[in-house]
Protein backbone atom coordinates (compact mmCIF):
# COMPACT_ATOMS: atom_id res chain seq x y z
CA UNK A 1 0.00 0.00 0.00
CA UNK A 2 1.37 3.55 -0.77
CA UNK A 3 3.06 5.56 2.23
CA UNK A 4 1.37 9.12 2.39
CA UNK A 5 1.30 8.90 6.38
CA UNK A 6 3.45 12.02 7.38
CA UNK A 7 1.84 15.13 8.54
CA UNK A 8 0.47 17.34 5.52
CA UNK A 9 -1.31 20.71 6.58
CA UNK A 10 -3.40 22.08 4.32
CA UNK A 11 -1.66 25.41 2.18
CA UNK A 12 -3.54 26.88 -0.30
CA UNK A 13 -0.42 28.19 -2.09
CA UNK A 14 1.35 25.25 -1.75
CA UNK A 15 -1.70 23.21 -3.39
CA UNK A 16 -2.18 25.36 -6.35
CA UNK A 17 1.78 24.72 -7.59
CA UNK A 18 2.42 21.09 -8.60
CA UNK A 19 5.98 20.49 -9.51
CA UNK A 20 7.43 22.03 -12.80
CA UNK A 21 6.41 18.88 -15.29
CA UNK A 22 8.43 16.81 -17.36
CA UNK A 23 7.48 15.72 -20.61
CA UNK A 24 7.44 12.09 -20.83
CA UNK A 25 6.15 11.19 -24.37
CA UNK A 26 4.48 13.50 -27.21
CA UNK A 27 1.24 13.32 -25.06
CA UNK A 28 2.17 13.15 -21.25
CA UNK A 29 3.88 14.61 -18.86
CA UNK A 30 4.48 13.74 -15.12
CA UNK A 31 4.66 15.82 -12.15
CA UNK A 32 4.60 13.92 -8.69
CA UNK A 33 6.03 10.42 -8.28
CA UNK A 34 3.66 8.23 -10.31
CA UNK A 35 1.52 10.85 -11.30
CA UNK A 36 1.20 11.39 -15.28
CA UNK A 37 -1.29 14.08 -17.05
CA UNK A 38 -2.27 14.28 -20.36
CA UNK A 39 -0.74 17.24 -22.19
CA UNK A 40 -2.67 20.13 -21.05
CA UNK A 41 -2.66 21.54 -24.26
CA UNK A 42 -4.52 19.01 -25.88
CA UNK A 43 -7.42 19.56 -23.28
CA UNK A 44 -8.08 23.04 -24.81
CA UNK A 45 -11.29 22.65 -26.28
CA UNK A 46 -14.35 20.47 -26.13
CA UNK A 47 -13.75 19.49 -22.44
CA UNK A 48 -11.57 21.65 -20.18
CA UNK A 49 -9.53 20.30 -17.19
CA UNK A 50 -10.76 20.73 -13.49
CA UNK A 51 -9.36 22.63 -11.26
CA UNK A 52 -7.17 19.99 -9.35
CA UNK A 53 -5.69 20.58 -6.41
CA UNK A 54 -1.99 18.63 -5.50
CA UNK A 55 -3.79 16.61 -2.64
CA UNK A 56 -6.47 15.77 -5.64
CA UNK A 57 -3.99 14.27 -7.86
CA UNK A 58 -2.02 12.02 -5.31
CA UNK A 59 -4.90 10.71 -3.62
CA UNK A 60 -6.21 9.41 -6.99
CA UNK A 61 -2.62 7.85 -7.75
CA UNK A 62 -2.77 5.96 -4.26
CA UNK A 63 -6.03 5.37 -4.42
CA UNK A 64 -5.84 3.88 -7.61
CA UNK A 65 -2.27 1.75 -6.33
CA UNK A 66 -4.10 0.59 -3.49
CA UNK A 67 -7.17 -0.65 -5.04
CA UNK A 68 -5.18 -2.78 -7.50
CA UNK A 69 -3.25 -4.27 -4.30
CA UNK A 70 -6.78 -5.01 -3.03
CA UNK A 71 -7.97 -6.32 -6.51
CA UNK A 72 -4.87 -8.34 -6.54
CA UNK A 73 -5.13 -9.53 -2.76
CA UNK A 74 -8.92 -10.40 -3.40
CA UNK A 75 -9.08 -12.20 -6.94
CA UNK A 76 -5.61 -13.05 -7.93
CA UNK A 77 -3.68 -16.01 -6.83
CA UNK A 78 -0.93 -15.01 -9.48
CA UNK A 79 0.43 -12.04 -11.15
CA UNK A 80 1.17 -12.98 -14.80
CA UNK A 81 3.11 -10.62 -16.93
CA UNK A 82 2.06 -9.82 -20.31
CA UNK A 83 5.50 -11.30 -21.93
CA UNK A 84 5.03 -14.46 -20.07
CA UNK A 85 1.62 -14.86 -21.81
CA UNK A 86 3.09 -14.13 -25.05
CA UNK A 87 6.01 -16.14 -24.75
CA UNK A 88 3.55 -19.16 -23.74
CA UNK A 89 1.52 -19.01 -26.70
CA UNK A 90 4.37 -18.54 -29.08
CA UNK A 91 5.77 -21.68 -26.97
CA UNK A 92 2.34 -23.57 -27.90
CA UNK A 93 2.50 -22.49 -31.22
CA UNK A 94 6.13 -23.89 -31.81
CA UNK A 95 4.90 -26.94 -30.35
CA UNK B 1 -1.71 20.02 -32.97
CA UNK B 2 1.53 20.90 -32.79
CA UNK B 3 4.09 21.59 -36.02
CA UNK B 4 7.19 21.20 -35.61
CA UNK B 5 9.62 21.13 -39.17
CA UNK B 6 8.59 22.90 -42.14
CA UNK B 7 6.61 20.02 -44.49
CA UNK B 8 4.16 20.77 -47.16
CA UNK B 9 0.77 22.80 -46.08
CA UNK B 10 -2.65 23.55 -48.00
CA UNK B 11 -5.75 22.05 -48.34
CA UNK B 12 -3.62 19.24 -51.18
CA UNK B 13 -1.59 18.51 -47.88
CA UNK B 14 -4.44 18.14 -45.83
CA UNK B 15 -6.10 15.80 -47.58
CA UNK B 16 -3.38 13.80 -48.06
CA UNK B 17 -2.52 13.70 -44.17
CA UNK B 18 -5.76 12.79 -43.82
CA UNK B 19 -5.88 9.55 -45.85
CA UNK B 20 -3.87 8.21 -43.12
CA UNK B 21 -4.67 7.26 -39.63
CA UNK B 22 -3.11 9.54 -37.15
CA UNK B 23 -2.97 10.09 -32.99
CA UNK B 24 -3.64 13.72 -32.46
CA UNK B 25 -0.74 15.62 -30.43
CA UNK B 26 1.92 13.43 -31.83
CA UNK B 27 4.97 15.60 -32.50
CA UNK B 28 5.37 13.35 -36.14
CA UNK B 29 1.99 14.58 -37.57
CA UNK B 30 1.74 15.84 -40.77
CA UNK B 31 2.65 19.39 -40.48
CA UNK B 32 -1.34 19.85 -42.68
CA UNK B 33 -3.63 18.33 -39.70
CA UNK B 34 -2.67 21.95 -37.53
CA UNK B 35 -5.23 23.20 -40.19
CA UNK B 36 -7.82 20.25 -40.16
CA UNK B 37 -10.53 22.91 -38.33
CA UNK B 38 -12.80 19.79 -36.50
CA UNK B 39 -15.89 20.32 -35.36
CA UNK B 40 -18.40 18.92 -32.92
CA UNK B 41 -21.53 17.53 -34.58
CA UNK B 42 -24.89 16.68 -32.44
CA UNK B 43 -28.03 18.23 -32.42
CA UNK B 44 -28.81 21.86 -31.90
CA UNK B 45 -29.12 22.90 -27.80
CA UNK B 46 -32.34 23.21 -26.83
CA UNK B 47 -33.20 27.14 -25.47
CA UNK B 48 -33.93 26.95 -21.60
CA UNK B 49 -36.23 29.59 -20.42
CA UNK B 50 -35.04 29.24 -16.79
CA UNK B 51 -31.70 31.17 -16.81
CA UNK B 52 -30.70 29.76 -13.28
CA UNK B 53 -30.89 26.49 -15.51
CA UNK B 54 -29.15 27.43 -18.14
CA UNK B 55 -26.23 28.71 -16.20
CA UNK B 56 -26.56 25.84 -14.18
CA UNK B 57 -26.12 23.38 -16.66
CA UNK B 58 -23.96 25.10 -18.84
CA UNK B 59 -21.48 24.72 -15.76
CA UNK B 60 -21.97 20.90 -14.67
CA UNK B 61 -22.85 19.62 -18.29
CA UNK B 62 -19.62 18.09 -19.02
CA UNK B 63 -19.04 16.64 -15.34
CA UNK B 64 -22.31 15.30 -15.71
CA UNK B 65 -22.08 13.90 -19.58
CA UNK B 66 -18.30 12.09 -18.01
CA UNK B 67 -20.01 9.73 -16.15
CA UNK B 68 -24.10 9.72 -19.00
CA UNK B 69 -21.60 8.82 -21.54
CA UNK B 70 -20.27 5.88 -19.31
CA UNK B 71 -23.18 4.92 -17.31
CA UNK B 72 -20.79 1.67 -16.06
CA UNK B 73 -22.05 1.97 -12.96
CA UNK B 74 -19.19 0.63 -10.84
CA UNK B 75 -20.31 3.23 -8.14
CA UNK B 76 -23.39 1.46 -7.26
CA UNK B 77 -22.64 -0.75 -4.95
CA UNK B 78 -20.45 1.18 -2.94
CA UNK B 79 -23.06 3.83 -2.76
CA UNK B 80 -24.52 3.72 1.24
CA UNK B 81 -28.24 5.14 0.24
CA UNK B 82 -28.37 2.34 -2.86
CA UNK B 83 -27.56 -0.13 -0.56
CA UNK B 84 -30.38 0.53 1.75
CA UNK B 85 -32.60 2.03 -0.75
CA UNK B 86 -31.83 -0.33 -4.04
CA UNK B 87 -33.77 2.97 -5.67
CA UNK B 88 -32.80 3.59 -8.96
CA UNK B 89 -33.66 7.22 -8.88
CA UNK B 90 -30.78 7.89 -5.87
CA UNK B 91 -27.55 6.85 -7.44
CA UNK B 92 -25.08 8.71 -8.97
CA UNK B 93 -25.67 7.82 -12.13
CA UNK B 94 -29.56 8.92 -12.14
CA UNK B 95 -28.03 12.38 -10.48
CA UNK B 96 -25.88 13.13 -13.68
CA UNK B 97 -28.26 11.36 -15.65
CA UNK B 98 -30.72 14.37 -14.87
CA UNK B 99 -28.43 16.91 -15.47
CA UNK B 100 -28.18 15.77 -19.15
CA UNK B 101 -32.05 15.26 -19.05
CA UNK B 102 -32.38 19.02 -18.00
CA UNK B 103 -29.98 20.67 -20.38
CA UNK B 104 -32.12 18.73 -22.91
CA UNK B 105 -35.40 20.53 -21.61
CA UNK B 106 -36.96 17.44 -20.60
CA UNK B 107 -36.50 17.64 -16.86
CA UNK B 108 -36.63 21.07 -14.47
CA UNK B 109 -35.25 20.98 -11.21
CA UNK B 110 -38.55 20.92 -9.54
CA UNK B 111 -39.13 17.53 -10.75
CA UNK B 112 -36.10 16.09 -9.44
CA UNK B 113 -34.79 18.64 -6.21
CA UNK B 114 -36.26 16.21 -3.64
CA UNK B 115 -34.23 12.77 -5.10
CA UNK B 116 -30.97 15.20 -4.08
CA UNK B 117 -31.67 14.22 -0.88
CA UNK B 118 -30.91 10.94 -0.92
CA UNK B 119 -26.85 11.39 -0.94
CA UNK B 120 -24.93 11.94 2.22
CA UNK B 121 -21.37 12.96 0.42
CA UNK B 122 -19.38 10.29 1.18
CA UNK B 123 -17.71 10.60 -1.84
CA UNK B 124 -17.45 6.59 -2.18
CA UNK B 125 -19.15 6.91 -5.99
CA UNK B 126 -16.63 9.54 -7.47
CA UNK B 127 -14.05 7.81 -6.14
CA UNK B 128 -14.80 4.17 -7.10
CA UNK B 129 -15.64 5.41 -10.34
CA UNK B 130 -13.55 4.16 -13.41
CA UNK B 131 -13.33 7.89 -14.80
CA UNK B 132 -11.77 9.04 -11.66
CA UNK B 133 -9.86 6.17 -10.10
CA UNK B 134 -8.33 5.22 -13.39
CA UNK B 135 -8.62 8.42 -15.07
CA UNK B 136 -9.28 11.31 -13.10
CA UNK B 137 -5.72 12.20 -12.48
CA UNK B 138 -4.39 11.57 -15.81
CA UNK B 139 -6.93 14.03 -17.57
CA UNK B 140 -7.29 16.24 -14.55
CA UNK B 141 -10.91 15.56 -15.38
CA UNK B 142 -12.79 13.54 -12.63
CA UNK B 143 -16.20 12.61 -11.57
CA UNK B 144 -17.36 14.62 -9.39
CA UNK B 145 -21.19 13.63 -7.55
CA UNK B 146 -20.71 15.39 -4.52
CA UNK B 147 -20.25 18.84 -6.40
CA UNK B 148 -23.02 17.79 -8.54
CA UNK B 149 -25.45 16.97 -5.61
CA UNK B 150 -24.32 20.35 -3.91
CA UNK B 151 -24.85 22.36 -6.98
CA UNK B 152 -28.14 21.11 -7.70
CA UNK B 153 -29.27 21.60 -4.15
CA UNK B 154 -28.30 25.17 -5.01
CA UNK B 155 -30.12 25.79 -7.49
CA UNK B 156 -33.05 24.40 -5.98
CA UNK B 157 -32.72 26.75 -2.94
CA UNK B 158 -32.20 29.52 -5.15
CA UNK B 159 -35.87 28.75 -6.88
CA UNK B 160 -37.52 28.66 -4.54
CA UNK B 161 -37.18 24.77 -3.68
CA UNK B 162 -37.21 23.90 -0.12
CA UNK B 163 -36.60 20.57 1.66
CA UNK B 164 -38.73 21.35 4.89
CA UNK B 165 -36.67 20.07 7.38
CA UNK B 166 -33.81 21.75 5.75
CA UNK B 167 -34.94 24.95 5.39
CA UNK B 168 -35.94 25.17 9.33
CA UNK B 169 -32.09 24.02 10.26
CA UNK B 170 -30.21 26.49 8.10
CA UNK B 171 -32.88 29.10 9.54
CA UNK B 172 -31.97 27.86 12.80
CA UNK B 173 -28.04 28.21 12.03
CA UNK B 174 -28.67 31.21 10.64
CA UNK B 175 -30.04 32.83 13.67
CA UNK B 176 -27.58 31.20 16.02
CA UNK B 177 -24.58 31.05 14.26
CA UNK B 178 -24.49 27.39 15.19
CA UNK B 179 -26.21 24.46 13.93
CA UNK B 180 -29.22 23.16 16.26
CA UNK B 181 -27.61 19.60 17.54
CA UNK B 182 -29.68 19.61 20.54
CA UNK B 183 -32.93 19.79 19.02
CA UNK B 184 -35.56 22.08 20.59
CA UNK B 185 -32.63 23.23 23.01
CA UNK B 186 -31.29 26.50 21.67
CA UNK B 187 -27.44 27.00 21.57
CA UNK B 188 -25.32 30.18 21.34
CA UNK B 189 -22.62 32.08 20.54
CA UNK B 190 -22.51 32.31 24.61
CA UNK B 191 -22.25 28.61 24.79
CA UNK B 192 -19.98 27.37 21.85
CA UNK B 193 -16.81 27.31 24.18
CA UNK B 194 -18.22 25.43 27.64
CA UNK B 195 -17.05 22.34 26.37
CA UNK B 196 -14.02 23.50 27.14
CA UNK B 197 -14.67 24.69 31.08
CA UNK B 198 -11.68 23.66 33.79
CA UNK B 199 -9.29 23.62 30.81
CA UNK B 200 -7.81 26.92 31.06
CA UNK B 201 -7.14 27.46 26.78
CA UNK B 202 -6.74 31.31 25.76
CA UNK B 203 -8.38 32.88 23.45
CA UNK B 204 -7.09 33.63 19.76
CA UNK B 205 -2.96 33.48 19.09
CA UNK B 206 -1.19 31.98 15.92
CA UNK B 207 -2.99 28.49 16.48
CA UNK B 208 -6.17 27.94 17.55
CA UNK B 209 -8.54 25.05 17.43
CA UNK B 210 -11.84 24.68 15.35
CA UNK B 211 -14.56 22.79 17.37
CA UNK B 212 -17.75 21.69 14.84
CA UNK B 213 -20.98 22.09 16.30
CA UNK B 214 -21.98 18.81 17.13
CA UNK B 215 -18.72 18.39 19.71
CA UNK B 216 -18.70 21.75 20.46
CA UNK B 217 -22.54 20.88 21.68
CA UNK B 218 -23.40 17.33 21.87
CA UNK B 219 -20.20 14.72 22.06
CA UNK B 220 -18.20 17.50 24.10
CA UNK B 221 -15.93 14.57 25.22
CA UNK B 222 -14.30 14.66 22.02
CA UNK B 223 -12.98 18.28 22.11
CA UNK B 224 -12.08 17.64 25.72
CA UNK B 225 -10.03 14.74 24.62
CA UNK B 226 -8.38 16.56 21.75
CA UNK B 227 -7.65 19.96 24.13
CA UNK B 228 -5.90 17.58 26.66
CA UNK B 229 -3.82 15.66 24.51
CA UNK B 230 -2.32 18.42 22.50
CA UNK B 231 -1.86 20.22 25.72
CA UNK B 232 -0.06 16.92 27.05
CA UNK B 233 2.14 17.24 24.17
CA UNK B 234 2.76 20.66 24.76
CA UNK B 235 0.99 21.87 21.56
CA UNK B 236 0.54 25.94 21.95
CA UNK B 237 -3.25 27.08 20.68
CA UNK B 238 -5.95 28.59 21.89
CA UNK B 239 -10.14 28.54 20.83
CA UNK B 240 -11.73 31.15 17.99
CA UNK B 241 -12.79 34.50 19.48
CA UNK B 242 -15.94 34.02 18.00
CA UNK B 243 -16.90 30.70 16.43
CA UNK B 244 -19.73 30.28 13.84
CA UNK B 245 -20.50 27.27 12.43
CA UNK B 246 -17.89 26.76 9.33
CA UNK B 247 -20.37 26.94 6.91
CA UNK B 248 -20.11 23.48 5.15
CA UNK B 249 -23.46 21.86 6.46
CA UNK B 250 -25.26 25.21 4.53
CA UNK B 251 -23.16 24.39 1.35
CA UNK B 252 -23.83 20.65 1.43
CA UNK B 253 -27.77 21.45 1.45
CA UNK B 254 -27.68 24.30 -0.88
CA UNK B 255 -27.59 27.62 1.21
CA UNK B 256 -24.51 28.78 -0.37
CA UNK B 257 -24.81 32.13 0.26
CA UNK B 258 -25.53 31.50 4.09
CA UNK B 259 -22.25 29.61 3.89
CA UNK B 260 -20.21 32.26 2.22
CA UNK B 261 -21.54 34.54 4.82
CA UNK B 262 -20.33 31.91 7.39
CA UNK B 263 -16.95 31.15 5.90
CA UNK B 264 -16.07 35.11 5.97
CA UNK B 265 -16.87 35.74 9.33
CA UNK B 266 -14.62 32.70 10.30
CA UNK B 267 -11.91 33.85 8.05
CA UNK B 268 -12.25 37.60 9.18
CA UNK B 269 -12.37 36.61 12.82
CA UNK B 270 -9.40 34.26 12.30
CA UNK B 271 -7.65 37.34 11.01
CA UNK B 272 -8.75 39.76 14.22
CA UNK B 273 -7.12 36.92 16.52
CA UNK B 274 -3.55 37.09 14.24
CA UNK B 275 -4.59 33.51 13.75
CA UNK B 276 -2.41 31.45 11.04
CA UNK B 277 -2.76 28.17 11.81
CA UNK B 278 -6.24 26.31 12.37
CA UNK B 279 -6.35 22.78 13.78
CA UNK B 280 -9.69 20.69 13.06
CA UNK B 281 -11.12 17.87 14.91
CA UNK B 282 -13.74 17.11 12.30
CA UNK B 283 -13.59 15.52 9.08
CA UNK B 284 -16.53 18.00 7.95
CA UNK B 285 -14.74 21.45 8.97
CA UNK B 286 -11.50 19.88 7.44
CA UNK B 287 -13.67 19.52 4.04
CA UNK B 288 -15.20 23.24 4.17
CA UNK B 289 -11.71 24.44 4.91
CA UNK B 290 -9.75 22.73 2.46
CA UNK B 291 -12.13 22.66 -0.02
CA UNK B 292 -15.19 25.59 0.11
CA UNK B 293 -12.89 28.22 1.43
CA UNK B 294 -10.34 28.21 -1.03
CA UNK B 295 -13.05 28.25 -3.82
CA UNK B 296 -14.81 31.05 -2.05
CA UNK B 297 -11.59 32.85 -1.11
CA UNK B 298 -8.73 31.82 -3.68
CA UNK B 299 -5.40 33.00 -2.84
CA UNK B 300 -6.63 35.28 0.07
CA UNK B 301 -6.92 32.02 1.92
CA UNK B 302 -3.11 32.17 3.48
CA UNK B 303 -4.64 30.20 6.91
CA UNK B 304 -2.77 26.72 7.41
CA UNK B 305 -5.68 23.58 7.79
CA UNK B 306 -4.59 21.11 10.39
CA UNK B 307 -6.18 17.64 10.99
CA UNK B 308 -5.57 16.61 14.75
CA UNK B 309 -5.60 13.28 13.99
CA UNK B 310 -2.85 13.65 11.44
CA UNK B 311 -0.85 16.13 14.14
CA UNK B 312 -1.45 13.43 17.08
CA UNK B 313 0.11 10.53 14.73
CA UNK B 314 2.89 12.83 14.27
CA UNK B 315 3.55 13.75 18.18
CA UNK B 316 3.01 9.71 19.02
CA UNK B 317 5.57 9.15 16.10
CA UNK B 318 7.97 11.66 17.89
CA UNK B 319 7.74 10.11 21.28
CA UNK B 320 5.86 13.45 22.48
CA UNK B 321 3.04 11.20 23.33
CA UNK B 322 3.05 7.79 24.52
CA UNK B 323 0.00 6.17 25.27
CA UNK B 324 0.53 3.71 28.27
CA UNK B 325 -2.91 2.91 29.90
CA UNK B 326 -4.08 -0.50 28.67
CA UNK B 327 -7.20 -0.05 26.91
CA UNK B 328 -8.73 -3.39 27.22
CA UNK B 329 -11.34 -3.42 24.45
CA UNK B 330 -11.89 -5.32 21.46
CA UNK B 331 -11.86 -2.51 18.32
CA UNK B 332 -12.58 -2.08 15.01
CA UNK B 333 -12.12 1.07 13.14
CA UNK B 334 -14.48 3.02 10.94
CA UNK B 335 -12.58 4.92 8.40
CA UNK B 336 -14.62 8.60 8.47
CA UNK B 337 -15.94 9.07 4.90
CA UNK B 338 -14.50 12.49 4.50
CA UNK B 339 -11.11 11.26 5.70
CA UNK B 340 -11.66 7.85 3.82
CA UNK B 341 -12.45 8.63 0.51
CA UNK B 342 -12.48 11.91 0.16
CA UNK B 343 -8.94 12.95 1.55
CA UNK B 344 -7.59 9.62 1.23
CA UNK B 345 -6.46 9.82 4.97
CA UNK B 346 -6.27 6.70 6.58
CA UNK B 347 -3.22 5.38 7.42
CA UNK B 348 -2.37 7.61 10.52
CA UNK B 349 -5.57 6.84 13.03
CA UNK B 350 -4.32 3.23 12.21
CA UNK B 351 -1.32 4.22 13.56
CA UNK B 352 -2.67 6.17 16.18
CA UNK B 353 -4.77 3.14 17.47
CA UNK B 354 -1.93 0.45 16.99
CA UNK B 355 0.00 2.88 19.74
CA UNK B 356 -2.70 2.09 22.20
CA UNK B 357 -1.75 -0.81 24.27
CA UNK B 358 -4.33 -3.22 25.06
CA UNK B 359 -6.68 -2.87 22.49
CA UNK B 360 -7.79 -5.91 20.32
CA UNK B 361 -7.30 -4.64 16.83
CA UNK B 362 -9.87 -6.34 13.96
CA UNK B 363 -9.15 -3.86 11.10
CA UNK B 364 -10.69 -3.13 7.91
CA UNK B 365 -8.92 -2.42 4.64
CA UNK B 366 -9.60 1.48 3.58
CA UNK B 367 -10.79 -0.11 0.23
CA UNK B 368 -13.22 -2.39 1.82
CA UNK B 369 -14.45 0.32 3.54
CA UNK B 370 -14.90 2.57 0.57
CA UNK B 371 -18.47 1.43 0.32
CA UNK B 372 -19.01 1.78 4.25
CA UNK B 373 -20.95 4.89 5.82
CA UNK B 374 -22.34 6.25 9.00
CA UNK B 375 -25.41 8.31 7.20
CA UNK B 376 -24.05 10.95 8.86
CA UNK B 377 -23.57 13.37 6.68
CA UNK B 378 -24.44 15.84 3.74
CA UNK B 379 -27.58 16.76 5.23
CA UNK B 380 -29.60 13.33 5.37
CA UNK B 381 -30.15 12.92 9.67
CA UNK B 382 -31.83 15.84 9.12
CA UNK B 383 -34.19 15.77 6.31
CA UNK B 384 -33.88 11.57 6.12
CA UNK B 385 -33.27 10.26 9.71
CA UNK B 386 -34.80 6.77 8.61
CA UNK B 387 -32.39 6.48 6.32
CA UNK B 388 -29.18 7.65 8.28
CA UNK B 389 -30.57 5.15 11.04
CA UNK B 390 -30.38 2.11 8.15
CA UNK B 391 -27.38 3.12 6.24
CA UNK B 392 -25.46 3.43 10.80
CA UNK B 393 -27.60 -0.59 11.19
CA UNK B 394 -25.46 -1.34 7.97
CA UNK B 395 -22.46 0.00 9.43
CA UNK B 396 -22.58 -1.97 12.88
CA UNK B 397 -23.85 -5.35 11.12
CA UNK B 398 -20.47 -4.89 9.55
CA UNK B 399 -18.94 -4.64 12.81
CA UNK B 400 -20.60 -7.26 14.85
CA UNK B 401 -19.40 -9.93 12.52
CA UNK B 402 -15.88 -8.90 13.57
CA UNK B 403 -17.18 -10.28 16.90
CA UNK B 404 -16.03 -6.42 18.43
CA UNK B 405 -17.15 -4.47 21.39
CA UNK B 406 -16.19 -1.23 20.57
CA UNK B 407 -16.50 0.85 17.13
CA UNK B 408 -14.05 3.56 16.89
CA UNK B 409 -14.68 6.52 14.57
CA UNK B 410 -12.45 9.54 14.14
CA UNK B 411 -15.82 11.32 13.12
CA UNK B 412 -18.18 13.21 15.53
CA UNK B 413 -21.08 13.57 13.23
CA UNK B 414 -21.08 9.47 12.70
CA UNK B 415 -20.60 8.84 16.14
CA UNK B 416 -24.11 9.90 17.35
CA UNK B 417 -26.21 7.50 14.79
CA UNK B 418 -23.58 4.67 14.88
CA UNK B 419 -24.13 4.92 18.90
CA UNK B 420 -27.78 4.64 17.97
CA UNK B 421 -27.56 1.63 15.82
CA UNK B 422 -24.42 -0.10 18.33
CA UNK B 423 -26.93 0.72 20.94
CA UNK B 424 -28.91 -3.09 20.18
CA UNK B 425 -25.73 -4.74 19.35
CA UNK B 426 -24.39 -4.24 22.30
CA UNK B 427 -21.39 -2.33 20.00
CA UNK B 428 -20.16 0.70 21.88
CA UNK B 429 -19.28 4.03 19.53
CA UNK B 430 -15.96 5.62 20.57
CA UNK B 431 -13.83 9.10 18.88
CA UNK B 432 -10.30 7.97 18.25
CA UNK B 433 -9.21 10.97 20.68
CA UNK B 434 -11.50 9.42 23.10
CA UNK B 435 -9.67 6.12 23.51
CA UNK B 436 -6.32 7.88 22.75
CA UNK B 437 -6.87 10.03 25.91
CA UNK B 438 -7.56 7.30 28.00
CA UNK B 439 -4.39 5.78 27.07
CA UNK B 440 -2.91 8.69 28.05
CA UNK B 441 -3.93 8.62 31.62
CA UNK B 442 -6.51 11.89 30.51
CA UNK B 443 -9.58 12.07 32.78
CA UNK B 444 -11.84 13.41 29.54
CA UNK B 445 -14.92 14.39 30.88
CA UNK B 446 -17.62 15.95 28.75
CA UNK B 447 -20.46 14.06 27.86
CA UNK B 448 -20.29 10.76 25.03
CA UNK B 449 -23.86 11.37 23.81
CA UNK B 450 -26.89 9.98 25.35
CA UNK B 451 -26.38 6.45 24.00
CA UNK B 452 -22.51 7.04 24.87
CA UNK B 453 -23.83 8.86 28.23
CA UNK B 454 -25.95 5.74 29.26
CA UNK B 455 -22.87 3.03 28.06
CA UNK B 456 -20.23 4.73 30.32
CA UNK B 457 -22.69 4.96 33.25
CA UNK B 458 -23.66 1.13 33.15
CA UNK B 459 -20.15 0.15 32.20
CA UNK B 460 -21.69 -0.88 29.02
CA UNK B 461 -18.45 -0.93 27.26
CA UNK B 462 -15.46 -2.29 28.66
CA UNK B 463 -13.51 0.43 30.00
CA UNK B 464 -14.74 0.49 33.28
CA UNK B 465 -14.34 4.89 32.91
CA UNK B 466 -16.80 6.98 34.64
CA UNK B 467 -18.22 8.71 31.94
CA UNK B 468 -16.62 10.24 29.18
CA UNK B 469 -14.65 6.99 27.64
CA UNK B 470 -11.47 8.65 30.00
CA UNK B 471 -12.04 7.40 33.65
CA UNK B 472 -10.80 4.02 33.58
CA UNK B 473 -7.84 2.73 35.72
CA UNK B 474 -4.47 4.81 35.77
CA UNK B 475 -6.22 7.86 34.96
CA UNK B 476 -4.49 11.03 35.68
CA UNK B 477 -5.62 14.52 34.78
S1 LIG C 1 -20.46 7.69 -11.61
FE1 LIG C 1 -18.83 6.68 -12.70
S2 LIG C 1 -19.07 4.48 -12.20
FE2 LIG C 1 -21.01 5.50 -11.76
S3 LIG C 1 -22.21 5.24 -13.63
FE3 LIG C 1 -21.23 7.26 -13.70
S4 LIG C 1 -19.37 6.90 -14.87
FE4 LIG C 1 -20.07 4.89 -14.18
S1 LIG D 1 -21.56 10.64 -2.62
FE1 LIG D 1 -21.96 8.70 -1.51
S2 LIG D 1 -24.15 8.79 -0.98
FE2 LIG D 1 -23.81 10.33 -2.60
S3 LIG D 1 -24.28 9.28 -4.52
FE3 LIG D 1 -22.07 9.07 -4.14
S4 LIG D 1 -21.82 7.11 -3.08
FE4 LIG D 1 -23.99 7.69 -2.95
Amino acid sequence: MSDDSRLRPYRYAEQTSPPEPQRVSDVAVTTFEHVFEVDPRLMERHVLQQQFPNWDSLRIMSSRHDHLDWMHAHFADSVVTGSELLAEIEAEEDA
Amino acid sequence: MTQLDDQPSGPDALAQALTQPFTPGMRDNPASLAEYDDEVAGPAPVSLPDPRTREFVEEWRNASYNCFSSGHKFCREVCPVMQVTRNESWTPTAFHANVVAMEKGELEIADVAADYVNCTQCGACELRCPNTLFTGDFYRFRTRTVDVVKAVRALAVDSGIHQPQWQTWNRRTDERTHEPVLGETDISQEHVRDWADGLDLPIGGETILFVDCEAAFYRTAVPRAVAQILQQAGVEFGLMGEQWCCGGPAAEMGYVDQAKRFARHNLDNWRATGTRRVLVLDPHDYISFTEDYPKYFGEEFDIEVVLVVELVADLIREGRLTPSVPVERTITYHDPCRLNKRKGIWQQPREVLRSIPGLTFHDVDRVTQWSYCSGGGGGLPVEKPELTAAISANRIEKAKTLEVDTLVSACPWSERPLSEAGDGEDIDVVDIHEILAQSLGIEVGGSRGEVGDRRSGCGGGSCGGAGGCGGGEGSAS
